[in-house]
């Protein structure tokens, strides 16, 4: 049934569109309320339901270069949720470790990772860039980045 | 205040020390932002915003403003060294700079890069100083009905922002308006999809979107194609001299091109990929040597380039005086005015007539320094593009990260990043565009309250937005804005 790109496009949509629907009704009306909050919502819930089934009978006019944007190989996909559990891991530790440690953990690491090899020049800017932008903010603009475990 | 004490304020806020310091600083790091791999005006404002938050709103903003001309100009120079355009509004650009480049005169190029956005920029600053005060005086009696039509003509521009399909277009942007209904309703104090949580009390913030959706998005596409190596294959750019004929050559195209992009930046939608695009089709019809183009023509260069920067000045007036962002770079560029609590629009001349003619003096400034500055500098701007791209993606994140987490100190901003970053991510991969995204995220909370404003007045009466005789030609002229893009889409089916 769900032939093309489009189609399967679609569908996901009409469920966002449902869900959003479903919480667009479930908001309270007011009386004496002219327009009430729900309004807007339920009028964009309807909208996305009707361009969701347009685009169910469109036809896909990508281009051949659009197309092949979808075809990312195995190790690929998986460079690319390496790279997202780095940036998970950057945020978990943020306020914990401070914003220099782990920055600098965080494109050391990451370089590697995506493969940069020149260990010295990684290090190099995973230590001066942190602690150069740390000192901008807190010293310049006086803005306070969690400092974590270090001292200062 | 007067026209003339808020200019001389604007130019005296503008000519300060640290003001010309923040415009060098913004056009510098606007540049290599700019010259970066998919990283264009929207990228680099969006994380320069951060940087300014201890600064005053006239000086940040006069930044910001460095920033964006500076992204451009750094868009073309990788157009032509690399014909990788980072931004669509170089592509045209590319066409004849990239030949160009691999004729070994890529210092050329740049040097005619330089000029023509130096004159098309300067010519359109001087047109916009003459019509924002203009529009801003007529806009300044809008009522709630006049303010809901004007941004139904903000939202016409999403037609013309579509990368193919309209429809999907129009998806990108009703997703983007629904994103903008979470929080507290300002109105009735009712939660609207904040499930419970309280972090999404106030809704999501302007930064999580743009840097989610366009560096976290492009950080993406960066990791697959990170192997990449076509920016170590260029080497020299040769002699950045200019002969007289070259200027010859040019000075048709630039005095042409400056007010025709002018023009085409001042319309919604439109903006500077149209402005550069009609350009290079305009010369090449009227020129006598048509087959010169696409083989590094100088006019071909200097026609698109003059064009978007006219554009990008042009774009700035209903921005400025309307309140309205006719594209996704000026969308992010109104975000940045709010995020330092500034609100333009047509009080913005009265109110903060230092900000307002202060943006539209450092232009002048900014053109200038992009002259004296770039033109020296391009060779070393140029390493910028030998950056390792293992090192460019870390560095985007945190920057990213920074960007966010300044603005809330709160981590839970951080994790939409993310979020938003994957999300802008699957759109790219399904050819949904990102910039009606955000003009729909701009402008929908905008729309929404002048909308229910007008029918508070009318109780319930729709009547009021045709009744109300600026909200009704505004919605006319919304309808055929609308509407030329999408016959100009089908006529083109058709032909082909």
């Amino acid at each position: 049934m769900l032939k093309t790109v489009n189609q399967r496009v679609s569908l996901v949509l009409l469920l966002i569109a449902i869900f959003y629907l479903i919480f667009a009704y479930k908001m309270p009306s007011f009386p004496y309320v002219i327009v009430d909050a729900d309004l807007i919502p339920k009028v964009l819930g309807y909208l996305l339901i009707f361009l969701a089934v347009l685009l169910f009978f469109t036809k896909n006019d990508e281009t051949d270069e659009q197309k092949a944007k979808r075809n990312i190989p195995k190790k690929e996909i998986g460079m690319l949720f390496g790279v997202g559990g780095f940036i998970l891991l950057y945020i978990m530790f943020l306020e914990i470790l401070g914003f220099v440690l782990v920055t600098a953990l965080f494109i050391y690491f990451c370089s590697w990772f995506l493969g940069y090899k020149n260990h010295i020049a990684n290090a190099l800017v995973s230590i001066l860039l942190p602690v150069s932008l740390y000192l901008m903010f807190t010293e310049l603009l006086k803005m306070n980045l969690p400092s974590g475990i270090l001292p200062f | 205040m007067g026209s003339l004490e808020g200019i001389i304020t604007g130019f005296q806020t503008a000519f300060s020390f640290e003001a010309i310091l923040f415009v060098l600083i913004g056009v510098f790091v606007g540049t290599i932002i700019g010259m970066l791999p998919g990283l264009g005006p929207i990228s680099a404002i969006a994380i320069m915003i951060p940087m300014t938050f201890g600064m005053e709103p006239s000086v940040a903003l006069i930044m910001m403003a460095g920033v964006y001309y500076g992204a451009i100009f750094g868009g073309s120079t990788s157009s032509i060294l690399l014909n990788a355009p980072g931004v669509s509004g170089t592509v045209a650009t590319a066409f004849d700079g990239y030949p160009m480049a691999q004729q070994g005169k890529a210092g050329k190029a740049l040097a005619i890069v330089a000029i023509a956005s130096f004159v098309g920029g300067t010519v359109s600053v001087v047109l916009l100083m003459l019509l924002a005060p203009a529009l801003s005086s007529v806009a300044i009696s809008f009522g709630p009905p006049a303010y809901f039509a004007l941004m139904v003509l903000g939202f016409t521009a999403i037609a013309s922002l579509s990368e193919g399909s309209t429809i999907k277009a129009l998806i990108s942007a009703v997703a983007g308006f629904m994103v903008v209904t979470i929080g507290i309703d300002a109105q009735t104090g009712t939660q609207r999809f904040t499930f419970g949580s309280i972090n999404l009390l106030d809704g999501i913030d302007f930064l999580v979107i743009a840097l989610g959706l366009f560096a976290i998005a492009e950080v993406c596409t960066l990791v697959l194609n990170r192997k990449d190596n076509t920016m170590k294959n260029f080497h020299n750019i040769g002699s950045l001299r200019l002969s007289k004929q070259d200027f010859k050559e040019m000075s048709g195209p630039m005095s042409r091109q400056s007010l025709l992009g002018f023009i085409i930046g001042v319309l919604p939608g439109a903006g500077a990929t149209i402005a550069s695009f009609i350009a290079y089709i305009t010369e090449k019809r009227i020129s006598k040597k048509p087959e010169e183009f696409g083989k590094g023509s100088v006019k071909g260069l200097a026609a698109p380039e003059t064009a978007n920067n006219a554009a990008t000045s042009g774009s700035f007036v209903p921005l400025l005086s309307l309140g309205i962002p006719g594209s996704g770079t000026t969308a992010v560029m109104l975000g940045a005015f709010l995020v330092m609590g500034v609100q333009p629009g047509p009080m913005l001349m009265t109110e903060r007539p230092e900000i307002f003619w202060g943006v539209i003096a450092s232009m002048y400034i900014g053109n200038v320094f992009l002259l004296i500055l770039n033109l020296p500098l391009i060779p070393y701007f140029a390493k910028v593009l030998k950056i390792p791209r293992p090192m460019l993606i870390s560095l985007v994140v945190v920057f990213s990260m920074i960007g966010v987490y300044a603005v809330s100190f709160n981590t839970f901003d951080l994790y939409m990043l993310l979020l938003f970053g994957a999300i802008g991510f699957i759109m790219r991969l399904f050819s949904f565009p990102a910039p009606p995204f955000i003009l729909a995220f701009i402008l929908g909370g905008m729309l929404e309250q002048s909308f229910r404003q007008s029918l508070t007045i009318s109780n319930g009466d729709l009547s009021i937005f045709i009744t109300n005789p600026i909200s009704c030609a505004l919605l006319i002229l919304s309808l055929l804005s609308f509407a030329f893009p999408l016959y100009g889409q089908l006529r083109k089916k058709k032909v082909s």
